[in-house]
C-alpha cells in the first residue's frame, strides 16, 4: 500500500514539469467540487442537510480514509435562496473563479434549470440535482439524482390501479413545476388503465390553510387522493382531513414527500397514510449502508439527527467518490462522465445494486409504505419503473 | 476636474472586461442592470416621494416582454426589443400610476407590493405564454450581425444602455420637469400652488420609472438567460428599495453606487451560506445608523462643494 | 378545475370557521403593526420575526424544562417584550429622527438578521407545536367544528377586548392615543413620547407572541413563520392603516376570502384574490375600509 502512493508521486514529479491543461478543480492533492444551494429562503433546511450534513459527511469519511487516489475532496457552496438568477451567478462564480471540477446536488427545479444550459456549454458535470422534474433529461453532463416524477408516477399508478385495483383518483398538488410534472405524469399513466383524475386542487407554496381544497376533494369522493406537496402543507392537508372526519379515502404521498419530517408534523393525523418511499428509513433501517451512515453521522455531527435529506446528500457523495475512484488518478470531467456511465451493479448498501445507463438516471426505484404508529412500514419490496 | 473624472470613469468602464476575470464582467453587467432599476426607482421615490415595493414586478414584465419578443420575432433588432420592453412596462406603469395617484406613503407601498404579487401570479397563470413555473429560457440575442454570445459582448450592450439612461435621467432631473418633481417632494401643496400640475407629474414619474425598469428587465433576460416567477419575489423589490436608500434618495450617482454596493454585497456574501442574510441585514442596519441619507449624502458632507451634486 | 360535486352547508360552515380562525391571527398581526404605526408613524417589517423568535423561545422552555404550555406562553410573552424593548432602545430610537425610510430599512435588516439567527440557533426545520385545543372534531348537528379553530377565534377576541380596554381606560392607553393623534400636542401635555414609543413596541410584540403561540400548532414552528406578517400588512391596509377596528375587520375579511376563493373561483385567479382585493379597495376607497382621509400637511 505504500508503494502505490510512492509510484504515483514519482509519476507526478515526472509529469509535473510542464503542467499542460490541468483539469479545473483537480490538483495533486485536492479535488474541489461545488454547488449553489438554498441556505436561506423556503428550502434552507433541505439545502443545509443535503450539503453540509450529507455530501460533506461522506467526504469527511473519504478524506479520513485517505481520499480519492491520494487527493482530498472538498466542496464549496454558495447560497442562492432559491432565486434562479442567484443560482446562475453562483454557478458562474464556481466554474470561473473557484474552478470547481463539478457541480454537486444543486436543489430545486428553477435554480437547476437556470444553470443547465451554461454548464452543458462549459462541459461541467452537474451531478445529482435534487429535484424530480424530467426537464433535466437528455444531457451529456447531467446525471439525475432523485427518481424523476414520471418514473415515480408509473410505479405509483401501476401499484394502485394495477395491483390494488383502485378506480377513482384525485390529487392535491403544489402549484409549481414539482406539482405540475407529477400531475401530467399521473394523467398519462392513469390513461393506460382507461382512468383519469376525477378532481384536482392546487395549493400555493407556503400556504397555511387548505380547508377549502380538502372540502372540494372530499365532495368528489375519490378512493385515492395523491398528495404532491412538501411536508408543511401535506401535514395541513392530513390534519384538515381529520378535522372534517373524512375517512373513506386513501391518502398517498409522492416520493419526495414520503419522509419522517411530515409524519412528525402531522402526528396522529398521518396514521394509515400510504406512499412511495424512495429511501429506506434513515432512523431505523438495518441495511448495512444506512447503519454506516448513522454511525458516521454520530461520529462527525452528533447533534444532527439522521434524515432523508442528509442521506440523499451522503448518497450523492458516495456516488461521486465511486466514479472518481473508477476514473483513476488521471481524473478529468470526461473521464468522470465515462466512469459514471460504466457503473454497473454497484453495492451501496442503501439502495438496490446501482447501474447507470446511457439515460444517466441514478435512481429509478421505490417501495410502498404505510404509516403505522408514526413510522413507515414497508408493504412491498423495491418496485421498478423500467 | 469634472471632465477628467468622467474620462477616467469611461476608461475604467470600457477597459473593465480586459482587466478582470470573466466572472467580474458578468457581475458588472448585473450591477449596471440594477443601477438602471435603481435610477428608475429613485426618479419615483427620491423625486416624488412615492415609495414602491413592486419594482420586481416591473422588472419581470420587461424581462418577459423582451424574452418573448426575442423568441417569437427573432428578426426584430435588439434595440427595438429593449425599447418595446420599456414601453410595455411603461404602459403598465401608467395603468398602475393613475389609480395610485390617490394613494400616499404607506398605502402606495402596499398597493405596489400587492402589484408585485399579482405580476408573479399572472406569470404563473399565463403559462401558455410564459411557460409558467417551468421557466423561460432566453435565446442568445443578436445585435445586427454580431451574436451576443459572450459575457463581454453583453456587458458592452448593458453599459451602453445604462450610460444612455443615466444621461437621460440627468437631463430629466435638471430640466423644468426635474425641478417640478423636486418641488413636489418638498411640499405637494406648495408645488401645486406655484402652478405644478401634481397629477401629471406624479403619473409621469411612475411611467418613466416603469420604463427604466422595463428596459433593465430586457437586459436582465439577456444577461441571466433564464426567467422564472421565482426570480421576481418580493425580496428583490426590497433589494431595489435598499439600493436607493443606501445610495441616497434623489441622487443619480447615489443610485448607481447603491446598486453597486448591494449587488456586490449580495454576491460576495453568498459564500457565507446560512450567515448571508445575517451579515447583509447587519450591514443594512449599520449603514442606516451611521450613514443616514445614504452614500450620496455622506459624500456630500465629506466634500461640500458647489454644483457637484450628481 | 372547478368540477366535482356541490358542497354541503356543513362543509361550507367548516371552511368559514376555518377562515375566521386564520383571519383572527391576521387581525392580531395587523393590530400589532397598527399599534407601532400609530405611535411612531413607521412600519415594523420585523414584526413577524419577533413573533417567530418569541415562539421559539417559548418552545425551547417546553423542550428543556418540560414546562406546561401556559408557562411557555408566559415565557414567549416576556421574551417578546424584552426583545422589542431592546431593539427599540438600541436601534430604532436612534434613527427615529431621521426619515421614515431609514427606519423602514432598519426593520427590514432586522427581519433578515432575526430569521437567519433563528436558523442558526434552531435550524430552518419545521417543528410541531402543542396546542391548547383538541384537534378531534366536535359534531354540532350535521356540522363538524374543530375546537382548534374555535379556540383561536375565542382567544384572539379576548385579546382584542383586552387591548380595547387598555386603550380606553388606562393611563398608558390614553397616552398612546394622544400620541397617535398629535405628537406635538401630546408632548406639550407632558406625555413622554419616548416612553410611548417603547410601550408601543413592547405591546405590539406581546400581541405578536400570543398570536405566535396560538398559530404555531396550525402553521408549525419554523424560521419562516414570521412571513405571516405579510398577511397582517394586507389586513391592516384593507381595514385602513391606523384604525384598530379596521385591522380586526380587515384580518377577518382576508382570512374568510382566502378560504372561500378556492371554493368558487377558477384556479387561475384564486391565489391572487387577496392582492386583487387589496388593489381594488385601494383604488375604490383609498383610505381602506375604516380609514379616514387625512388632510395633507402644508
Amino acid at each position: 500500500m505504500i508503494v502505490r502512493p510512492f509510484l504515483l508521486l514519482l509519476l507526478a514529479v515526472v509529469l509535473a514539469a510542464p503542467r499542460v491543461a490541468a483539469e479545473p478543480g483537480v490538483t495533486d492533492t485536492e479535488i474541489v467540487v461545488g454547488g449553489s444551494n438554498s441556505f436561506s429562503g423556503p428550502l434552507a433546511y433541505t439545502g443545509e442537510q443535503i450539503t453540509k450534513f450529507g455530501v460533506d459527511l461522506y467526504f469527511k469519511v473519504v478524506n479520513d480514509a485517505g481520499g480519492i487516489h491520494g487527493r482530498k475532496v472538498r466542496a464549496v457552496y454558495y447560497d442562492d435562496g432559491y432565486r434562479p438568477q442567484d443560482a446562475v451567478a453562483n454557478t458562474k462564480k464556481l466554474v470561473e473563479q473557484d474552478n470547481v471540477f463539478a457541480i454537486i446536488i444543486p436543489q430545486g427545479s428553477p435554480p437547476v434549470v437556470a444553470t443547465l444550459e451554461y454548464l452543458e456549454q462549459q462541459k461541467v458535470p452537474m451531478l445529482f440535482p435534487y429535484q424530480s422534474s424530467p426537464v433535466t433529461r437528455g444531457r451529456r453532463y447531467v446525471f439525475q439524482g432523485m427518481t424523476l416524477s414520471d418514473r415515480s408516477s408509473r410505479m405509483m399508478i401501476d401499484y394502485l390501479a394495477g395491483t390494488r385495483k383502485f378506480k377513482k383518483f384525485a390529487a392535491l398538488y403544489q402549484d409549481d413545476e414539482y406539482g405540475k410534472s407529477f400531475l401530467a405524469a399521473f394523467e398519462k399513466d392513469l390513461g393506460r388503465y382507461g382512468l383519469k383524475l376525477t378532481a384536482t386542487e392546487s395549493v400555493k407554496r407556503g400556504v397555511t390553510d387548505v380547508s377549502a381544497q380538502i372540502a372540494k376533494l372530499h365532495a368528489a369522493r375519490p378512493e385515492v387522493t395523491f398528495l404532491v406537496l412538501v411536508p408543511g402543507p401535506a401535514a395541513h392537508a392530513l390534519r384538515e382531513r381529520q378535522k372534517i372526519g373524512w375517512t373513506d379515502t386513501l391518502m398517498v404521498s409522492t416520493g419526495p414527500l414520503t419522509d419522517e419530517k411530515y409524519l412528525a408534523l402531522a402526528t396522529d393525523a398521518a396514521n394509515g397514510v400510504e406512499g412511495l418511499s424512495l429511501w429506506p428509513d434513515p432512523m431505523t433501517s438495518d441495511l448495512k449502508g444506512v447503519q454506516l451512515y448513522r454511525a458516521y453521522m454520530l461520529k462527525y455531527f452528533p447533534k444532527n439527527e439522521p434524515n432523508r435529506y442528509s442521506l440523499a446528500g451522503y448518497f450523492a457523495g458516495m456516488l461521486f467518490t465511486e466514479a472518481a475512484m473508477r476514473a483513476g488518478r488521471n481524473l478529468t470531467r470526461d473521464s468522470l462522465v465515462t466512469a459514471l456511465e460504466s457503473i454497473k451493479g454497484f453495492e451501496t448498501g442503501i439502495l438496490p445494486p446501482l447501474t447507470i445507463g446511457p439515460d444517466h438516471e441514478t435512481q429509478k426505484q421505490g417501495f410502498w409504505v404505510r404509516v403505522e404508529k408514526g413510522r413507515f412500514t414497508p408493504l412491498t419490496d423495491w418496485l421498478k419503473s423500467e | 476636474m469634472r471632465a477628467a473624472a468622467l474620462a477616467g470613469g469611461a476608461v475604467v468602464v470600457l477597459g473593465w472586461p480586459w482587466a478582470v476575470p470573466r466572472y467580474f464582467v458578468f457581475l458588472a453587467s448585473l450591477i449596471a442592470i440594477n443601477a438602471i432599476v435603481a435610477i428608475g426607482l429613485n426618479l419615483l421615490t427620491g423625486y416624488t416621494n412615492q415609495l414602491s415595493f413592486g419594482h420586481a414586478g416591473f422588472l419581470a414584465i420587461g424581462a418577459y416582454a423582451a424574452a418573448l419578443l426575442t423568441i417569437q420575432a427573432p428578426l426584430v433588432p435588439l434595440p427595438l426589443t429593449l425599447l418595446a420592453a420599456g414601453l410595455v412596462t411603461a404602459a403598465v406603469g401608467l395603468a398602475l400610476g393613475v389609480p395610485c395617484l390617490r394613494l400616499e406613503g404607506l398605502y402606495l407601498a402596499m398597493a405596489t407590493l400587492a402589484f408585485g404579487f399579482v405580476v408573479v401570479e399572472a406569470i404563473l397563470n399565463l403559462d401558455w405564454l410564459t411557460r409558467g413555473n417551468d421557466g423561460l429560457r432566453v435565446p442568445a440575442a443578436r445585435l445586427g450581425p454580431w451574436p451576443l454570445a459572450t459575457d463581454t459582448s453583453r456587458y458592452y450592450l448593458v453599459v451602453t444602455v445604462a450610460a444612455l439612461l443615466i444621461v437621460a435621467a440627468r437631463n430629466i432631473t435638471s430640466s423644468r420637469t426635474g425641478r417640478a418633481l423636486l418641488a413636489l417632494r418638498e411640499s405637494e401643496i406648495a408645488a401645486q400652488a406655484s402652478g405644478v400640475n401634481l397629477a401629471a407629474y406624479k403619473t409621469l414619474a411612475f411611467v418613466v420609472s416603469a420604463f427604466y425598469t422595463g428596459v433593465a428587465g430586457g437586459l436582465f433576460a439577456l444577461v441571466v438567460g433564464f426567467l422564472s416567477p421565482d426570480s421576481f419575489d418580493v425580496f428583490l423589490s426590497v433589494d431595489f428599495v435598499a439600493m436607493i436608500i443606501v445610495g441616497g434618495l434623489g441622487s443619480i450617482l447615489g443610485s448607481v453606487m447603491g446598486a453597486a454596493v448591494i449587488t456586490t454585497l449580495n454576491d460576495s456574501l453568498a459564500g457565507f451560506q446560512s450567515y448571508r442574510p445575517l451579515i447583509f441585514g447587519a450591514i443594512l442596519v449599520a449603514s442606516m445608523l451611521f450613514m443616514p441619507g445614504g452614500i450620496a449624502s455622506a459624500l456630500h458632507r465629506a466634500q461640500p462643494r458647489q454644483g457637484d451634486r450628481a | 378545475m372547478g368540477e366535482g360535486a356541490p358542497l354541503t352547508t356543513a362543509a361550507l360552515a367548516h371552511v368559514l370557521v376555518s377562515g375566521l380562525a386564520t383571519g383572527s391571527i391576521y387581525a392580531l398581526m395587523a393590530l400589532s403593526l397598527v399599534i407601532i404605526y400609530n405611535a411612531t408613524r413607521t412600519l415594523n417589517f420585523a414584526q413577524g420575526e419577533i413573533l417567530m423568535i418569541s415562539t421559539f423561545v417559548g418552545w425551547t422552555t417546553l423542550q428543556v424544562l418540560k414546562a406546561p404550555l401556559v408557562v411557555a406562553l408566559l415565557i414567549a410573552v416576556v421574551a417578546a417584550a424584552v426583545l422589542a424593548w431592546g431593539l427599540e432602545r438600541l436601534l430604532i430610537r436612534r434613527a427615529i429622527s431621521a426619515t421614515h425610510f431609514d427606519v423602514l430599512i432598519i426593520t427590514l435588516g432586522l427581519s433578515l438578521i432575526l430569521r437567519a439567527a433563528a436558523g442558526l440557533l434552531w435550524t430552518h426545520d419545521e417543528f410541531p407545536f402543542p396546542s391548547f385545543f383538541a384537534s378531534q372534531p366536535l359534531a354540532v348537528g350535521a356540522a363538524r367544528v374543530a375546537p382548534a379553530s374555535l379556540g383561536i377565534i375565542g382567544a384572539s377576541l379576548a385579546l382584542m377586548l383586552a387591548l380595547a380596554a387598555l386603550f380606553r381606560w388606562t393611563r398608558l392607553g390614553r397616552a398612546m392615543r394622544a400620541v397617535a393623534q398629535n405628537q406635538r400636542a401630546a408632548r406639550l401635555m407632558g406625555i413622554s413620547v419616548e416612553r410611548v414609543y417603547s410601550a408601543s413596541w413592547i405591546l405590539a410584540a406581546v400581541v405578536g407572541a400570543v398570536a405566535g403561540v396560538l398559530i404555531a400548532p396550525v402553521i408549525f414552528l419554523s424560521s419562516q413563520m414570521g412571513l405571516v406578517a405579510i398577511n397582517g400588512f394586507t389586513a391592516a391596509v384593507l381595514g385602513g392603516f391606523g384604525s384598530m377596528p379596521g385591522a380586526v375587520v380587515g384580518g377577518m375579511v382576508l382570512g374568510v376570502l382566502e378560504n372561500l376563493a378556492p371554493l368558487y373561483l377558477p384556479s387561475s385567479i384564486k391565489h391572487s384574490v387577496p392582492f386583487l382585493l387589496l388593489i381594488t379597495i385601494l383604488i375604490v376607497k383609498p383610505g381602506g375600509l375604516f380609514g379616514r382621509v387625512t388632510a395633507r400637511k402644508v
